[in-house]
């Protein structure tokens, strides 16, 4: 696929300028304490906004079960055990055995 | 202090991060693949991007059937966090000189933060960043391989990876809402969010406006809370 290259080449410019112009242009000069929070709390939120938007199936914006299940396992996993990747694979499993066992969807 | 200890430094301080980068990676190639994207070209990504949040959020919109244009500009307003990092390491970074264009590269998250800590304590250092971003960049980008190449081999379906983004995403951003202002900021998008999808059900720029829309819920909490201290 040309376009996902083109994409992937668009995501590699835009995100190193992001770095240099900070880097070079932004250094030194003072930014307002409110637009330094807001470029802070920018990637919670759409963070935020993808967890529900995939919890509402993309296709028919119902709300899918096992999805739902798997986040809540995950999110008490990680704030208990505070490591990454047993709380992915827990939540998966945990949503997984949801979907086979009592919905089909 | 001389070229080695600060290469070492770099080193023992970046080795936990790059572990937690390589889970990350792994994940993220898996993901990857699953957005049908190829292993080359998830790689390549990888390789080129070099950007947690920008990546794992352009596969996670893909898969959710997104546009690219709007997952360019979700990525414009993930990065616009990179000025600020930029900004808060240009003098620890100046003894590079021309090398400064190589390094920035390296500017994100986790860099910035062992980054700062150094700067603070021992001065410019840009031997010891150099090292940490080349810690993270193999860490990343050979995770992303393998992820890629396992998750090639697998059917999504059967082993429930297609619960892996939502699962994934979870557990990235639950562990940041320690202050109010975040929770507040994340509780916004949220329901931002329904009230998006329950009004136009999978429509395009639900993620992009509560993004750009739920950071002021934060700020005016925090405004609220330093007026009252």
């Amino acid at each position: 696929m040309p376009d996902v290259w083109l994409f992937i080449g668009l995501l590699a410019v835009s995100t190193y300028l992001s770095r240099i112009v900070g880097l070079e242009i932004l250094a030194g000069r003072r930014m307002s304490p409110a637009l330094r929070l807001y470029f802070e709390h920018v990637p919670v939120g759409i963070m935020a906004a993808l967890i529900i938007k995939q919890i509402f199936t993309p296709a028919d914006g119902h709300l899918s079960v096992p999805v739902l299940v798997g986040c809540l396992v995950a999110a008490v996993a990680i704030l208990t055990t505070k490591r990454f990747l047993p709380s992915v694979l827990i939540g998966i499993l945990a949503g997984w055995s949801v979907r086979h066992f009592y919905f089909t969807s | 202090m001389d070229k080695k200890s600060r290469i070492k430094a770099g080193l023992a301080e970046a080795l936990p991060l790059a572990v937690a980068i390589a889970a990350y990676g792994l994940s993220y190639g898996v993901l990857a693949v699953q957005a049908n994207l190829s292993v080359a070209e998830a790689v390549a990504m990888s390789l080129l991007v070099f950007s947690g949040s920008v990546q794992m959020v352009s596969v996670a919109m893909l898969t959710a059937g997104a546009g690219l244009t709007s997952i360019f500009f979700s990525s414009l307003l993930l990065n616009l966090r990179n000025l600020l990092y930029g900004a808060a390491l240009a003098e620890g970074l100046a003894p590079a000189k021309r090398g400064r264009w190589l390094l920035a590269f390296g500017v994100s998250d986790e860099p910035f933060v062992l980054g700062s800590a150094r700067f603070k304590r021992h001065g410019p250092d840009p031997l010891y960043f150099g090292t940490v971003v080349v810690l993270f960049y193999a860490a990343w980008a050979f995770s992303s391989f393998l992820g890629a190449f396992a998750g090639n081999q697998l059917d999504p379906q059967k082993w429930g990876l297609d619960l892996a983004f939502p699962v994934t995403f979870t557990a990235l951003l639950l562990p940041v809402l320690t202050e109010k202002p975040v929770i507040a900021t994340a509780a916004a998008a949220a329901i931002i969010a329904l009230l998006l999808e329950y009004l136009r059900p999978g429509n395009e720029l639900t993620i992009i406006l509560s993004g750009v829309s739920a950071p002021w819920v934060g700020l005016y909490i925090q405004r609220r809370k330093q007026s009252h201290a």
